[in-house]
């Protein structure tokens, strides 16, 4: 399924109200905007599907504002990215954020996040940008430019983050044993 | 030197950490979430009427320039002109091309999948 397809989904849905459409893009997106929030909140599956359903409908009500200059792919990572913080700032978290705090508290004991536990260890090491910089980086494929889109920063900005996430990633990892492996 | 090995451990460490996200990358499966998705998103005017309008004013519009030019006219006197045999031989080489494409464009989306 391609580009193509969305560009077509999306248009069903704007100019006719076409809801099977739009349950497409939902069928195509959830995994990967599901798991971005799975990550981003370590593992906590049920606040991560509440914080993905918002995503969705929010796209819903404002994809008459998507213009196609971007993928899809991306203009739905952005509003994620947005529901992520805004849902950080609505908890009065993001102020002073104490990230140890809110992972603990973020963390849930289930099947899916036991599994994980290594990457969020990993994750937990980096601060909030660089954490979403490197998720989208290595995990979602994103370019750098999409980066810069996603987060609404400048590309260097992007890199910078995406740079020390990588930095900070390896020397974890070496010393974790991981390479050895 | 020093850049060549700082160069290596680069590339060195990019690779651990694709390897490291791409052995913690897992499809979801959607297990019920687009249906819960799809039974909150508020109702909106079906707008489907839009596709019949301008469907419908391309048909009276393509009649009456038809009608307009004499090509309908035309057209119907170029079909009683030209042997059957003709006409016969289009329509099936047209379904059998066409039946093609389509299979093979069906072949083609389900590897995609």
């Amino acid at each position: 399924m391609s580009n193509t397809d969305d560009i077509r989904w999306v248009a069903q849905v704007t100019l006719l109200g076409d809801k099977t459409a739009f349950d497409k893009l939902t069928c195509k997106y959830q995994s990967p905007i599901r798991r971005f929030f799975l990550n981003m909140t370590m593992g906590d599956v049920p606040l991560s599907d509440d914080l993905a359903q918002e995503t969705f409908i929010k796209a819903y009500l404002n994809i008459a504002s998507f213009r196609g200059l971007s993928g899809f792919s991306t203009w739905l990572y952005r509003i994620a990215y947005n529901v992520y913080y805004d849902s950080v700032r609505v908890q009065k978290h993001y102020a002073d954020i104490d990230e140890i705090q809110i992972d603990s508290q973020h963390q849930t004991q289930n099947e899916f996040s036991a599994e994980k536990m290594d990457i969020h260890k990993a994750l937990k090491i980096l601060r909030k940008e660089e954490q979403t910089a490197v998720l989208l980086f290595y995990m979602e494929d994103k370019t750098h430019k999409e980066i810069a889109s996603i987060m609404n920063c400048p590309l260097g900005t992007a890199k910078t983050y995406i740079l020390k996430g990588k930095e900070k990633l390896s020397v974890y990892l070496t010393q974790a044993g991981y390479g050895n492996k | 030197m020093f850049t060549l090995h700082k160069l290596d451990m680069e590339t060195n460490n990019d690779k651990m950490l694709k390897d490291f996200f791409g052995e913690n990358k897992k499809e979801i499966a959607d297990f019920g979430f687009s249906q819960r998705v799809m039974r909150k998103l508020p109702e909106q005017a079906d707008r489907s009427w839009i596709m019949w309008l301008f469907a419908g004013i391309g048909i009276v519009l393509t009649l009456l320039l038809g009608l307009y030019t004499g090509l309908i006219e035309y057209a119907f006197l170029f079909i009683q002109i030209i042997p059957q045999l003709y006409i016969l031989i289009g329509v099936v080489s047209f379904s059998v091309i066409g039946g093609t494409v389509v299979l093979l464009g069906q072949k083609n989306s389900y590897r995609m999948i």
